[in-house]
């Protein structure tokens, strides 16, 4: 094979198997698009249910939990883990949820420490 | 032994008496690599080792692979068929097991494993990550047309040979042996050294290329947070994708076939223990059976050569251009899309899975700290797996 039919044949198969790969990545696009429209709603609407009824209680905790006077970047991780329990606890993911702000609610006791003394009265009676 | 080396001197075989204790020490070197350096440790281990087993010299009947069954023609039946009865009676150990590569039946079965420990779900998040996979092809077809110059320079390569180079620049270890077997098995130990080692060197190739392709802006974007994939989407899309291939490039399809077969057994959560097999047992066994044979198939005179070298620089370029052919696409999209998407994810459309998303994401985060790319950089990934598999696909049809 001389170099100037070298060239020509490289040309030819690189175009030819890159439209081919192409093709076939975006054929895949095309159908995962009509899969979306077809299969994924969005869950919206049920999630403002979700929030209202048994996320309100949840909600207003968090609402109020702290703003603490750590560096920032930890503040960024508090987040993601409180919004991630968030999601959790509603059974929905991350991507529905949008925390405007977090402050701690004021009790000299927190949350654990009064189910454990719950637990350790109604075990004791 | 000795009577062995004297017989080769005396033939003027003289590349088998320098060339086996040079092979005994590239055997060692890569050992090196894969204990210390942890280079690909899991193949790269029973590669060397094998090279060094095959190495050792001895008696024709006594060794344990024989490259001669597989490709010498006066070995072959008509000059192209394997001779399983020859295999089955004068092989040694190595022989039984390369049928494994030599038929196909390996790099499938890997895959099928991998189709179990792929979550395609950013990538059905995200379709458009399936054209930055099909842009990261480009090194493969940039290798192979260098590879065809190289060739016609005199190096020696022919369009099949510049063929299974190219597929390296897949940055797929199982697709790079499956093309390689079929179109340039003379090649294979040297085009699974470069594909695994340059694999494992992609936090080193990768991040230069991104930083030249990228301002600092478009490297610190944030991108959007994907959407939730539902259950369903996930059960359809193995099924859809193994349509979709089968039907245009049907010699992609036992490697295409068994990743979406795997893939289908984890998201429909009904064959567990089939799933736990596929990722770990079968997965295992598969991987100890490849290396250890392609490894023993690199010979003195097959290593040895000036070809090698050819393969081990073109290897290189083909991984820096599917670089570079990935952060293209993905510098075009961060325009179109008005700064949205963040360029980096494309470099991660080369299939080595999960490494090159990782190197996304620490690119991403070096310029902005709470950036977090990986997610994003997944679907671009694994849409690599399917589009390098789509180019293995379309040099056997064209070749084969």
């Amino acid at each position: 094979m001389t170099i100037a039919q070298a060239l020509g044949e490289g040309v030819q198969t690189a175009i030819i198997g890159l439209s081919t790969v192409f093709a076939v990545l975006i054929i895949l696009m095309i159908v995962i698009s009509i899969m979306k429209a077809v299969f994924y709603k969005e869950p919206k609407k049920q999630l403002d249910k979700a929030v209202d009824s048994a996320g309100k209680e949840l909600a207003k905790a968090v609402e109020e939990l702290p703003v603490t006077d750590k560096a920032p970047q930890d503040d960024e991780e508090l987040v993601a883990v409180i919004m991630a329990a968030i999601a959790a606890s509603l059974s929905t993911s991350t991507y529905h949820l949008k925390i405007k702000s977090l402050r701690r609610v004021d009790h000299a006791q927190s949350e654990w420490n009064k189910a454990g003394l719950h637990e350790t009265i109604s075990h004791t009676f | 032994m000795i009577s062995q080396m004297g017989a080769d001197a005396a033939s003027g075989n003289w590349l088998q008496v320098i060339g086996t204790p040079l092979m005994l020490v590239v055997a060692c070197l890569l050992m090196y690599l894969a204990i210390v350096k942890k280079f690909e440790p899991l193949l790269l281990l029973p590669i060397a080792f094998g090279m060094f087993l095959t190495n050792l010299p001895m008696e024709f009947a006594q060794r344990l692979l024989h490259p001669q069954f597989f490709i010498d023609e006066s070995y072959l039946i008509n000059g192209h068929d394997l001779d399983m009865q020859l295999i089955a009676s004068q092989g040694g150990l190595l022989d039984l097991l390369y049928l494994g590569v030599k038929l196909g039946i390996y790099p499938p079965l890997i895959f099928m494993g991998i189709g179990y420990m792929t979550d395609f779900g950013p990538l059905i998040a995200n379709p458009k990550s399936l054209l930055l996979g099909a842009a990261a092809q480009f090194g493969v077809f940039a290798a192979f047309f260098m590879a065809l110059i190289l060739g016609a320079m005199g190096l020696g390569f022919d369009v099949k040979d510049a063929a299974a180079i190219g597929i390296i620049g897949g940055a797929d270890g199982p697709t790079a042996i499956f093309v390689t077997k079929t179109l340039a098995p003379a090649l294979l130990p040297a085009i699974a050294i470069a594909a695994y080692s340059y694999m494992a060197l992609i936090p080193v190739i990768q991040p230069p290329i991104m930083k030249l392709m990228t301002t600092k802006k478009m490297r610190s974007t944030v991108m959007e947070q994907l959407r939730p994939v539902s259950r369903t989407e996930k059960i359809l899309f193995p099924i859809v994708v193994t349509l979709v291939v089968g039907l245009i490039v049907p010699d992609a399809i036992s490697l295409v076939g068994c990743l979406m077969l795997g893939n289908l057994a984890k998201e429909s959560g009904v064959v567990e223990r089939l799933g736990k097999t596929m990722q770990n047992e079968l997965m295992n066994i598969v991987t100890i059976f490849l290396g250890f044979t392609v490894g023993a198939t690199a010979t003195a005179e097959q290593f040895l050569t000036p070809q090698t070298l050819g393969i081990i620089a073109l290897g290189l370029i083909a991984f820096s251009f599917s670089t570079l052919g990935g952060l293209v696409l993905g510098d075009i999209m961060y325009f179109a899309t008005g700064g949205k998407v963040n360029p980096l994810i494309g470099s991660a459309g080369v299939s080595a899975v999960p490494m090159a998303a990782r190197v996304s994401q620490q690119v991403g985060q070096k310029e902005n700290p709470s950036n977090f790319l990986l997610m994003h950089a997944m679907g671009p990934n694994v849409a690599g797996v399917i589009g390098s598999a789509v180019a293995a696909g379309v040099f056997l049809a064209m070749f084969k």
